[in-house]
């Protein structure tokens, strides 16, 4: 009894390594299938990197249109130039002047001082700026605003500390402002775009590659097949689990590679926060990567020609990306988007990774998407073991009626 | 004559094609409308609004509590919890429970009465960009607010009126203008660059594989008898069909967002018109370049979909191109997304005249015009491939 099951394991062990090598072969020798496992998960992340690495946009161009030349606008403009976000490139004498530079794209917003600007200052009256943006790009806009703002804020203090009649600075300080307040930036403290956007990425460009790479081979296989079929008739791809198994054994001997590689060299050869912990990380890649494998072969079945695998995945990497709740905050997608994006992997990957890696969250702060990752998991990996069972059926049949014609 | 009923006859083949292997509709209709559903309906709030946002009062008075309301009452914050310590709220964040937070120390009450200028702080988290900016300017507010209005108190206290309460307290106000974005809508700030962007990956990815499709299946020597060997006829033949269809979805899409969903478009109808031609064009342009210089079907759909990819970073919308490193501003010219954006931006946005914009115009002519550079390899191709899987 025991020798038969262990003759048993044996076997099954045998075939599946076979599986997994056979696998490992194709995909070396092929340079389509290379490109999506190898040269994409190595060369993108790196420019997607260079291109965020400034992180910030400073020295936003602002033109002015002063009405009323006076020190006082003449000070907010020193100010507004100093300051880190903004640079006046241009002076004009009026708003169509301004205007006209905008439409050539020298400047990003315009700001405007009316003729009694400084009278009403003086006359104790409210006195206002025109701040005109171009809204094409909101981290322009961002700039100028928080810029412009800080000027304002800063200014109105000086005024208001030259009418006081308080008699020391201290006293100064709590007139001015009798509640003190404190802006922490607490996570992604630089608040760059590539600290924001590139751990979500990263993890998008895992899945993505899985998928493109899960179907291209089995696109391959297909059409290496006599009669077209996923499962081929061997005497090694007796069972089920042996095929999934095998194959999953490849794919995931790659990609822990490229996910080690992506989550934690890239962030630290440009730069970028890394606050994860190996041991976390290493528990929440595992179910990621697994849910991505068997997704990627459940999908598989769908593909009749590999390269259509190109057409159905390529497209869905930016609406995954929003999907996750990066880039748009999760609290504030439509509830049928969200129960959509619970069939995806990235879905969860992501809101993960973002969090581990940004806001140095323990396993335990992601147990939901560590949990629904492992759902997914044994969910996408019954789908893949009843579509191969599917397939190697009709490779059967087909087998069988092909040699009876024979 | 003869050559105008071979391109007939060779865009019938294709309508063929294209109705017999629903890849094509698929790619071409199904997909794009969805995505255009999708991110409309996804940023349908404009701004996000009601983020939730969580409070740590260790000071528990009435006027805090007035702050914590005031700070509720904002559009775009939810105060949806109130936590015991700094610790908890901490943790909130990194459960992704909560945004930004706060804290407002025991004692604020009573230093605002005594005068010892007691300090508040707020948390906020940029791990999404567009939570923390958003939360930053509204706790910003409440917290100058509550410098404001002990002032007020004061002032109102020796007599001040309302008017001179308000001069007095904040003398300079900026009048913030969004041009054509008064709402500060990201709906219209972002739709109106990923949905074209995705759009052109359909396009870029259908001419190829059209192409390529036709070595893989060995019909392009069938292709090319149809043609008399003439490669111009060839392509205008093939293509006829992909752009008319590729028109009706671009413009389809510009119908829905311009028309429907009134997105701001002072530009008017003909640089919509004229944009949404010049895209299908350059896009399919792009298409048949790479696939002429790759004359492979799975080399030239990767080359076109990793490039499709990169577009949406290089175009610049989110991340200025003025930002990146001098090279890459460069790099910016080489994707046709790049263009659409600038000639959208400028003309339709904004309102500009199209002269203001001419050199991307002349971008997106350079790319339809790619395809010229190649005719003589793709032809080549196209005759003496033989596919071999």
């Amino acid at each position: 009894m025991l020798k038969r099951l262990l003759h048993k394991f044996f076997h099954f062990l045998r075939d599946m390594c076979h599986v997994w090598a056979r696998e490992m072969r194709t995909t070396v020798k092929d340079e389509g299938l290379l490109i999506f496992f190898l040269l994409v998960p190595l060369a993108y992340p790196l420019l997607y990197s260079w291109i965020y690495n400034n992180e910030v946009v400073r020295e936003v161009p602002v033109a002015v249109v002063d009405m009323s030349h006076n020190r006082s606008s003449r000070e907010f403009c020193r100010l507004l130039d100093a300051s880190p976000d903004t640079h006046v490139a241009y002076y004009c004498n009026n708003l169509a002047e301004a205007r006209e530079l905008v439409g050539r794209q020298e400047v990003r917003g315009v700001l405007y001082f009316p003729e009694k600007f400084q009278t009403q200052l003086y006359r104790g009256e409210q006195s206002h700026v025109g701040a005109y943006c171009d809204m094409s790009l909101i981290l322009t806009y961002k700039a100028i605003y928080q810029a412009v703002q800080a000027v304002a804020l800063q200014m109105n203090t000086d005024i208001r500390l030259e009418a006081s009649t308080a008699v020391t600075t201290r006293d100064e300080q709590v007139s001015s402002r009798p509640l003190d307040f404190d802006e922490v930036p607490i996570f992604n403290t630089t608040g760059g775009y590539g600290n924001f956007i590139l751990p979500a990425v990263l993890v998008l460009i895992l899945q993505q590659t899985l998928l493109l790479a899960i179907g291209l081979s089995a696109g391959t296989a297909r059409e290496q097949n006599r009669n077209r079929e996923l499962v081929p008739v061997s005497r090694y791809h007796g069972g089920i689990f042996r095929i999934v198994l095998g194959k999953t054994f490849c794919y995931f001997m790659i990609h822990m590679v490229m996910a080690a590689y992506i989550t934690l060299v890239v962030p630290r050869l440009f730069g970028f926060v890394s606050l994860v912990h190996a041991y976390d990380l290493a528990f929440f890649m595992l179910p990621f990567l697994l849910s991505c494998i068997f997704f990627g072969m459940t999908m598989s079945c769908l593909v009749r020609y590999r390269e259509n695998v190109i057409l159905l995945v390529v497209f869905t990497s930016v609406p995954l990306l929003f999907l996750s709740g990066v880039s748009w905050p999760q609290s504030n997608i439509p509830g049928a988007w969200q129960g959509v994006a619970w069939l995806f992997p990235s879905t969860f990957g992501v809101r993960g990774f973002v969090r581990m890696n940004s806001m140095e969250a323990l396993l335990s702060d992601v147990r939901t998407e560590y949990v629904a990752l492992w759902i997914q998991t044994i969910v996408y990996f019954l789908t893949t073991c009843l579509v191969y069972r599917r397939q190697m059926r009709l490779a059967r049949r087909k087998a069988a009626s092909d040699s009876q014609a024979a | 004559m003869h050559c105008i009923k071979q391109i007939y006859q060779i865009a019938l083949r294709e309508c063929g094609i294209i109705f017999h292997n629903p890849i094509y509709l698929t790619c071409m209709v199904f997909f794009p409308v969805i995505v255009t559903l999708f991110f409309t309906s996804l940023m349908n709030q404009g701004q996000p609004v009601e983020m939730p946002v969580g409070v740590v009062d260790l000071d528990n008075s009435h006027t805090t509590r007035q702050l914590v309301r005031t700070l509720d009452a904002f559009q775009t914050t939810r105060v949806v919890a109130r936590y015991g310590s700094m610790t908890e709220a901490r943790t909130a964040v990194q459960r992704n429970q909560i945004y930004a937070f706060l804290y407002i120390p025991q004692g604020t009450t009573a230093g605002l009465m005594n005068g010892t200028q007691p300090k508040i702080s707020f948390y906020y988290s940029s791990t999404s960009l567009t939570a923390g900016a958003l939360l930053y300017r509204d706790l910003k507010t409440i917290s100058t607010l509550g410098s404001a209005a002990v002032g007020k108190n004061k002032l109102q206290a020796v007599g001040k009126t309302e008017r001179e309460v308000r001069a007095a307290l904040q003398p300079i106000v900026i009048d913030l203008h969004l041009i054509n974005n008064p709402w500060g809508s990201y709906n219209l700030y972002l739709s109106n660059m990923l949905i074209p962007g995705c759009l052109m990956v359909f396009i870029f990815l259908i001419t190829a594989y059209s192409l390529g499709t036709e070595l893989k299946f060995g019909r392009n020597k069938a292709y090319m008898a149809m043609a008399d060997r003439d490669i111009v006829v060839a392509l205008c033949g093939k293509m006829l069909p992909q752009t008319l269809i590729f028109l009706i979805v671009v413009y389809g899409y510009m119908f829905y967002v311009f028309g429907v969903l009134n997105f701001p478009h002072p530009g008017g109808v003909v640089p919509v018109l004229l944009l949404g031609l010049l895209t299908v064009l350059a896009a399919q342009g792009f298409g048949i370049f790479i696939f002429g210089l790759i004359p492979s079907l799975r080399m030239s759909m990767s080359v076109c979909s990793l490039w499709a990819i990169l577009s949406f970073s290089m175009v610049g919308t989110a991340f200025p191109v003025s930002a990146m490193s001098p090279a890459l501003q460069l790099t910016a010219n080489l994707f046709p997304l790049r263009h659409y954006y600038m000639v959208y931006q400028i003309c339709i946005f904004n309102g500009f005249p199209l002269a203001d914009a001419w050199l991307h115009l002349l971008g997106l002519v350079l790319f339809a015009a790619l395809p010229l550079v190649v005719l003589k390899r793709l032809r080549m191709a196209l005759l003496t491939y033989n596919y071999q899987s």
